[in-house]
């Protein structure tokens, strides 16, 4: 397929996902100050930092930090933002995913710009954030069914779970940036509500307490390891870079002839780290170190995605390459991709 | 035995006086002076039109509003919009649609479907000839300096045949109708003619809002279109294409205005919409960079002006184009549809002559007739215009879109001082033609279904052969009186129908 609209396919996806996953911490975070008290400096503004704002400048109080994240266009993060360049890379390929995905699509994207989105994020929020979520689901459900499963699909799969990969890393991490680790708060209630709403703000809750497993002694380390290391739950770290490692092979072709690929290599290359490691590993190591290396490596698989598959310049050695004209897909995050 | 409903239609209300709702057509006043494509001047409907004017005419005013309602919708819900971009929001406005189709009864449609492959068979024919012998120059029956110092004509074509001999692959001719019912042709748009989707949108719209009708009355299908097309683009693949060829649409970018019909097109061809990024050139043949390597493209239906084709060749800060793609199109590798300096039979003080171009290359009389010009390069008729402003359209030769352009009734004496001094400085960029009144048609309005005016636009494919869209384009001006029709100009558009013999 053209490199071109395989770039897109990807992006359309990373958008969903990451208006999806900005929606879950916000709606989680929503919910648990509900029940306990934080001081006001650590209950929003870990949430700019794991998105990857670091020049917020607003007060980070509960609705100035929500309206941040959820409708300022100038907020590249944003709900609203993410959501809006998913449209834009949805139109530019629309001939290529199915009609249906784009009537979807673009009904939302109309549903975010009229008032009605405003009314009911003003009146319910929780359900402002699930109908948020839902979009991804949806737009999910609806590809898989009517799109074919080829080579754009792929690439709208690595999207997904690239992206996804990198957002529980940075869901994790925001206890990291929460509280500085005291002692005398390791087991403590507010402790434990904390790691109950990461798991819940990764839909994990459910699927954690039905694993079997020996009654842990110390809860927040069975979460992290649940959210690193599950083989089955498709949103740990583990599962995502499964799927992106069987996505970026199909992408590429056939193997035998052309051998694995950079972005196939580095996949692989960061599932072998995780699999080296046990929890007591990560804990040792630090989890907030672990987690900035499946970041960091994130951000170089996207890299490696950009220049192996989208790369202008692909099968081109003796042709100038002219300057791009503005492209939909240049809003990565700060740590993430940086297009051209 | 009535059926069900029958009864209750006849019972008197309960009060005894009956309610008055009125329908669509009550009151309908035709223009005028114009001609109604739906009713004759005493206001009884065409006998071709009876059975729409009677199905749509049983619609209650509050009843067609829904239905209107749920048209716009249905544009808005598939984006079927223009953007305006100048607002960071991206507010999208949809090209306005009316419900009331413009009919075209199967008879004349006949006539002018063949008018029409006869008029693009003789332009096909002068742009071969302008590019080779010259012979229509030479005898002096277009004049030469008009032809080569047009700003349409590239010389670079000059001794060059396209695959398959074909220059308009796709043409677009706007066609008026008097007010004697005449058909007449106002330009050939053999360059990039746009409009196409919305055809077949308008039509996919109607089907849904008004599946009923459609069941009464035989209408006939637009939908070949894109098949057509593809068809036709394949079979001037150059030699040695693939088989089959590698077919593309070849689009300026998303932010063209005419994104969504290049997208539109590919995806109904089944073909890739690329941009000129997209693209490359190497020894002479053109690929496509894929996520697996370069493909070989064959066939290119470009909706890029040549100006943009290929820096190389054309314009130098172009970054829309593919360096080196005139290149290989002259080297016979690649086909691009429309051919490369087209732009010379589309030009208006050319277009004058297209019926001379009839007569002498195909020794026929032309079925379609012009509208009458003055041809400001000619001094007497540069003279005459000038005196007669106020009753005449002006026109720069070069441009579309309705831009450039003198409304003589309508214009004021310093807008008319303002043309006559462009003419006296450069004749050639103007043409001259009485005010003709357009035909109207049935539209609603805020002021409830009232006659506006309206032109058609056929779209004619050719490749080995050349086949007309039944139907095509009907635009309309959506304000009291205005004959200007282009969508840049606020005009909407209307479904079009061919009828099919003898079933109305």
């Amino acid at each position: 397929m053209i490199s071109r609209v395989a770039e897109h396919c990807f992006w359309l996806a990373r958008y969903l996902e990451r208006a999806e996953n900005t929606a879950r911490v916000l709606e989680v975070n929503h919910t648990l100050l509900l029940d306990f008290h934080v001081p006001v400096e650590q209950q929003w503004r870990p949430l700019l930092i794991i998105s990857g704002v670091h020049d917020y400048e607003g007060e980070p109080a509960a609705e100035t930090v929500q309206e941040f994240m959820t409708w300022d266009r100038d907020n590249p993060f944003s709900i609203a933002s993410s959501l809006s360049w998913a449209r834009e890379n949805a139109r530019i390929i629309r001939e290529v995913i199915s009609g249906e995905m784009w009537e979807r699509m673009n009904f939302y994207h109309l549903w975010m710009q009229g008032g009605d989105s405003r009314a009911v994020y003003d009146s319910h929020r929780g359900e402002f954030y699930a109908q948020v979520r839902r979009i991804n689901q949806l737009l999910h459900g609806i590809a898989d069914a009517t799109m074919s499963h080829g080579e754009a699909w792929e690439f709208f799969k690595l999207g997904t779970y690239l992206e996804r990969a990198s957002q529980t890393a940075r869901i994790m991490d925001v206890k990291y940036h929460t509280l500085l680790p005291k002692v005398e708060d390791v087991g403590s209630p507010v402790d434990n509500a904390h790691w109950i709403a990461i798991l819940m703000s990764c839909s994990g809750y459910e699927p954690f307490h039905k694993k079997p497993r020996q009654l842990p002694h110390d809860p927040a380390s069975a979460v992290a390891e649940f959210l690193i290391f599950d083989e089955q739950f498709p949103r740990s770290i583990r599962r995502c870079l499964w799927e992106c490692e069987s996505a970026t092979a199909s992408a590429a072709g056939n193997p035998v002839v052309r051998g694995p690929s950079e972005p196939e290599r580095l996949v692989t290359e960061l599932i072998a780290f995780l699999d080296a490691r046990k929890m007591p590993d990560v804990i040792r190591e630090g989890l907030h170190e672990t987690l900035t290396h499946v970041v960091d490596s994130v951000h170089q698989i996207g890299e490696a995605v950009h220049a192996t598959f989208f790369a202008a310049d692909i099968g081109t050695p003796a042709v100038q390459v002219p300057p791009e004209v503005p492209s939909p897909v240049a809003s990565g995050m700060s740590q993430s991709q940086s297009q051209s | 035995m009535p059926a069900l409903g029958t009864a209750a239609r006849h019972a008197p209300s309960l009060n005894g006086t009956p309610t008055v709702k009125p329908r669509l057509f009550d009151g309908y006043a035709a223009h005028p002076a114009a001609w109604d494509e739906l009713f004759d001047r005493t206001s009884v409907p065409h006998a071709h039109c009876h059975a729409l004017v009677e199905r749509l005419g049983q619609f209650h005013l509050p009843e067609f509003q829904t239905k209107r309602a749920s048209a716009d919708l249905a544009f808005v819900n598939q984006g079927i919009t223009f953007s305006v971009y100048s607002d960071r929001r991206g507010v999208e406005k949809i090209f306005p649609f009316d419900l009331i189709p413009r009919t075209i009864p199967a008879g004349e449609w006949a006539t002018l479907e063949t008018g029409l492959v006869q008029r693009v068979k003789a332009l096909n024919l002068f742009l071969h000839d302008v590019y080779h012998d010259q012979r229509i120059l030479r005898e002096g029956v277009v004049p030469a300096d008009l032809v080569l110092g047009s700003k349409g004509f590239r010389k670079e074509m000059i001794g060059f045949t396209p695959p398959g001999g074909v220059y308009v692959h796709i043409c677009g001719t706007d066609l008026i109708r008097d007010a004697d019912g005449q058909l007449l042709v106002l330009e050939d748009n053999g360059r990039t003619p746009s409009g196409v989707s919305y055809v077949l949108e308008n039509r996919a719209v109607m089907k849904k809002v008004f599946p009923h009708l459609f069941a009464d009355i035989r209408v006939k299908r637009v939908e070949d279109y894109p098949h057509r097309l593809r068809e036709a683009l394949a079979s001037v693949a150059p030699e040695g294409a693939g088989t089959p060829p590698c077919v593309v649409v070849l689009s300026p970018g998303q932010y063209n205005s005419a994104y969504f019909e290049h997208s539109f097109l590919a995806r109904h061809m089944g073909v890739e919409l690329v941009f000129g990024q997209d693209l490359f050139v190497h020894g002479d043949v053109v690929y496509l960079k894929t996520t697996r390597g370069p493909q070989r493209v064959d066939v290119i239906y470009r909706r890029l002006d040549d100006d943009f084709l290929d820096p190389e060749a054309f314009r130098r800060d172009s970054l829309l184009g593919v360096p080196g793609l005139f290149r290989a199109y002259r080297a016979g590798n690649v086909t691009l549809a429309n051919a490369v300096g087209t732009g010379v039979a589309d030009d208006k003080a050319v277009y004058p002559y297209t019926e001379d171009m009839v007569r002498f290359y195909l020794s026929e009389e032309p079925i379609l007739k012009n509208v009458p010009t003055y041809i400001c390069a000619r001094p007497d008729d540069a003279a005459h215009a000038i005196d007669h402003l106020e009753e005449l359209v002006v026109k720069a030769v070069n441009e579309s879109g309705g831009y450039g352009m003198l409304m003589g009734p309508s214009s004021t004496a310093a807008q008319r001082a303002e043309f006559a001094e462009k003419i006296r400085d450069n004749p050639r960029n103007y043409i001259a033609q009485p005010v003709v009144t357009l035909s109207t048609c049935p539209t609603w309005t805020d002021e409830g279904v009232a006659p506006r005016h309206v032109d058609l636009r056929p779209y004619i494919i050719t490749g080995r052969s050349t086949w007309v869209l039944p139907g095509g384009l009907t635009r309309t001006a959506l304000t009291k009186g205005s004959l200007v029709v282009n969508s840049s100009q606020g005009g909407g558009s209307k479904d079009t129908w061919v009828l099919e013999n003898g079933k109305h």
